[in-house]
């Protein structure tokens, strides 16, 4: 039951996007196309879960141990740059047009602050191995989500009559300020 | 000092274990590719238009390098690009010919005569299918510039709600002329030579084309009658230039009493 209500903290009621503001560039940069955003929401998704596991197993067996708790960010830079040249390699092994698709935003994930959050997020809060994957996990799908109902409103907006002053970035900051307070509904349903 | 040490150790030991572990991915998931991918790429305009007939112009590139595509296919790039691209195949490259796209409408917005008043979204597509927007005339230019956006090579630009074609920048891709939902634009030859051609598409009767616009061909024949080379006709209520006949003299477009017919480089 805890792990379920951190998995829904994660992914809706703290969500990292329109919660703690981070990862904006992508969320503003990637999401003129379904299709598009979606493929990066669960690349990051992948990359954070990962991160989520091994930043623990460094963090429980190597920091904790040698009590070097001050280099948490190196090691987090480690892992993640790491992860994203794993995932990289993979995609353009596995699915080329893919590899092509998210072009420069693939290794772009590396500076994604929402993923180097979760990774500084885990010792803060002392999660455990299977708390720490499901907390990557969900703020994973929680970002995806919101990616997708972003690019889903954006495709609306293509064909929406706006005024001349409010068109391209600030009817795009503005939809992302409304989703924003939206989310802030969800903070009644659980307080992790 | 001990701390220093532990620090590096631990840090260098991490690195090093990730690098081991990324060696090895690499070798296992390493993609080979012909270098003469890039090359070619290098020398394709970038703006994957799609003229080829491929998705992009990494997709032409390898089908070149594969030999399953000619090295003049690249439309937009036009015979400079396929002769770079023969250099570093080792290969002779045909003359293509140059084509640019043409825009059969040639009535600015206050000239096209309205018979209603649209308010729906914004582009020609749409404006088509709602009892063809709001002009009289069911074949001119809507100007909401569906062409402009399809250009991807900012070749168009939209003046009095007519689309202006810059010709030192047409590449002759043909994505306008797919855009177009009146099939007003087409791709003409370009060479040395001047050509005239006939601005309107409308094949109603001369006295309601009239009405629809200023600009319209009433199919009034002069330009046939005038003609000295036999170029000029009217083919369903609408001039029509033979332009294997065409010498460019110029008589008709003087003659047309409209300005239905033009000089187009």
């Amino acid at each position: 039951m805890k792990l379920i209500l951190l998995f829904l903290s994660a992914a809706l009621v703290n969500n990292f996007v329109l919660r703690y503001f981070l990862g904006i560039c992508p969320f503003l940069g990637v999401t003129g196309k379904i299709r598009a955003a979606v493929t990066m929401g669960f690349a990051t998704t992948f990359v954070m879960t990962l991160t989520a596991a091994i930043i623990w197993l460094v963090n429980h067996f190597i920091l904790v141990q040698f009590n070097l708790p001050f280099l948490e960010y190196v090691a987090a830079i480690l892992v993640i740059a790491s992860l994203v040249q794993l995932i990289e390699m993979f995609i353009r092994k596995t699915s080329p047009v893919l590899y092509r698709a998210l072009g420069i935003y693939l290794p772009l994930i590396t500076t994604n602050c929402s993923i180097f959050f979760v990774a500084l997020f885990i010792p803060l809060r002392n999660y455990g191995f299977i708390e720490s994957i499901i907390f990557g996990f969900g703020a994973g799908l929680g970002f995806t989500l919101v990616m997708l109902i972003m690019a889903g409103i954006r495709e609306e907006l293509d064909f929406a009559d706006i005024p001349k002053s409010l068109q391209g970035a600030s009817i795009t900051l503005i939809t992302a300020g409304l989703l924003a307070l939206a989310f802030m509904g969800f903070t009644g349903l659980i307080s992790v | 000092m001990n701390l220093i040490l532990i620090s590096t150790l631990s840090m260098g030991g991490l690195a090093a274990a990730f690098a081991l572990f990324l060696s090895i991915a690499h070798r296992k998931l390493k993609v080979e590719e012909d270098p003469r991918v890039e090359k070619i790429l290098e020398i394709l305009p970038g703006a994957n238009c799609g003229a080829c007939g491929y998705a992009s112009c990494h997709a032409l590139a390898e089908e070149i390098a594969k030999g399953n595509a000619s090295v003049n296919s690249c439309v937009a790039g036009g015979n400079d690009t396929s002769q770079k691209i023969a250099e570093i195949l080792g290969v002779e490259s045909e003359v293509i010919q140059n084509k640019i796209a043409f825009l059969r409408c040639g009535a600015s917005q206050l000239e096209r005569k309205k018979k209603a008043e649209y308010k729906g979204i914004k582009n020609c597509q749409a404006a088509d299918i709602i009892a063809g927007g709001e002009l009289i005339c069911a074949y001119g230019c809507l100007g909401y510039g569906d062409c402009q956006s399809a250009c991807l090579f900012d070749a168009i630009s939209m003046r009095d709600g007519l689309p202006q074609i810059d010709l030192a920048r047409c590449t002759g891709c043909g994505n306008c002329v797919k855009a177009c939902p009146r099939d007003l634009i087409s791709l003409e030859v370009l060479d040395e030579e001047p050509h005239y051609r006939v601005v309107c598409s409308s094949l109603d009767k001369g006295k309601k084309a009239r009405t629809a616009c200023e600009k319209a061909c009433t199919a009034c024949g002069i330009c046939a009658k005038v003609c000295p080379f036999d170029a000029c006709h009217v083919i369903d209520n609408l001039a029509v230039i033979d332009e294997r006949n065409c010498q460019g003299c110029g008589i008709c477009a003087e003659r047309c009493p409209t300005g239905a017919i033009r000089y187009s480089g």
